[in-house]
């Protein structure tokens, strides 16, 4: 599915997560697509700038890098050099093909502060695909829900507790809804403190 | 526990296992090795189709894939492994697939090969996924660093957040709920600790 097409008429400089089973695609020169890329050559060959060790930098990884081929590479390190590699093409949008898919906890949190500043310093445009709502409910200004052809559901950051079935819904959400068909009235919380605390005062109560 | 593998220094016993990796880390020769031990590796890369029961489209409710044009790598990933569940080999190796699967696939996925008695290995950076099998090895630098069971290795909370892990969500809830007096033990799975609560 063209991504352009999807972004057409939503305002740039934000982050937005978009979410179903389709193919990312573009022909849009203003676009480039983060994903785990083989390349021939050496990393330094396939960069191709004087902004490689930088843009390196940036995506978390350093110049001994440089000198090894896509074979050798983690399929989690050849998504952070395709990052590097769009980050010197320096494009308006970004958008990540399941590009957490291959960092932990610790990594997902240093990336997330990366998009924020792409989008706030850099004036990046910044769409996170993924099936994974966890990863963008506490960045993403909109959830936009694709099908083969279409948008079928744009929700804003305050509606995240609306979600389709087949998604991979955060596991604190699965905890709140079961309890709730138990009949215990409980809010949509979204971090583990505030729930522990919710149980906390409820348990109290009575 | 029988060992199942000798893998480098990692010793695959035949209990089924999760093994959490950092992005760094370059699993092809694993995936040559398990190859080579006759296993069948599911990766998001790999395209063995084979023959899939009617039956199977039915189990894992995707009748839909079975006419649809223009599959998206999603859907070919999950004719991949229905694909591969009619072999008559042991061992089912994942290299970070199950993460791409939905909910409702990856449970019963997970139900049919234990039902099937097929050992499982999954390599995963998602610390959710350690709750779906019994054993857990965790790599670092290339290196073990700690293996055991299940309950064993969440219980290293510090050691898995100095590697960039954070505990599964039931598992920091329920160490919480027990600090607070509300319970007394660890929980691994939201019906029983609910049921714990308000009972």
């Amino acid at each position: 599915m063209e991504i352009a097409r999807i972004l057409e008429n939503k305002p740039k400089n934000h982050i937005y997560g978009l979410m179903g089973n389709i193919n990312i695609t573009t022909n849009n020169n203003n676009y480039s697509i983060v994903t785990s890329y083989k390349f021939n050559g050496t990393v330094k060959e396939y960069l191709n700038s004087p902004k490689a060790s930088s843009s390196l930098k940036m995506v978390m990884l350093n110049d001994e890098i440089l000198n090894k081929t896509s074979n050798e590479l983690s399929i989690g390190n050849l998504k952070k050099i395709s990052l590097a590699k769009a980050l010197i093409e320096n494009k308006d949008y970004l958008v990540l093909n399941y590009f957490e898919k291959e960092q932990n906890y610790q990594e997902k949190e240093n990336f997330k502060r990366l998009w924020k500043k792409l989008s706030k310093e850099y004036h990046k445009t910044i769409i996170i695909f993924t099936n994974d709502l966890t990863y963008i409910w506490d960045i993403a200004k909109e959830l936009i829900f694709v099908d083969n052809y279409s948008v079928i559901n744009t929700i804003l950051k305050n509606d995240y507790n609306i979600f389709m079935d087949n998604l991979n819904n955060p596991e604190i959400t699965k905890f709140i809804e079961l309890m709730k068909e138990k009949g215990i009235d409980i809010d949509n919380y979204t971090n583990v403190l505030e729930l522990l605390k919710a149980i906390y005062r409820l348990k109290e109560s009575k | 526990m029988a060992v199942l593998f000798k893998l480098d220094n990692k010793t695959i016993n035949d209990i089924d296992t999760t093994i959490i990796y950092p992005s760094s880390f370059n699993y092809n020769n694993d995936a040559i090795y398990y190859l080579n031990n006759n296993c069948v590796v599911i990766t998001t890369d790999r395209r063995d189709y084979f023959d899939i029961s009617l039956e199977l489209y039915e189990l894992f409710n995707v009748e839909y894939l079975r006419t649809k044009k223009d599959l998206t790598k999603f859907d070919e990933l999950k004719l991949n492994i229905l694909g591969s569940l009619n072999s008559d080999k042991k061992v089912y190796v994942f290299f970070n697939v199950l993460t791409y699967l939905d909910k409702e696939f990856k449970e019963k996925l997970i139900r049919y090969l234990k039902l099937a008695n097929k050992r499982i290995i999954n390599y995963t950076t998602d610390i959710e996924e350690t709750l779906l099998l019994e054993y857990i090895i965790v790599i670092h630098d290339n290196l073990v660093i700690m293996e055991g069971t299940k309950e064993q290795v969440l219980n290293e909370e510090k050691i898995l957040k100095k590697l960039g892990f954070n505990l599964p969500f039931i598992i920091e809830l329920s160490k919480g709920l027990k600090l607070y007096g509300l319970i007394d033990k660890i929980y691994f799975n939201n019906e029983e600790l609910v049921s714990a609560l308000w009972k």
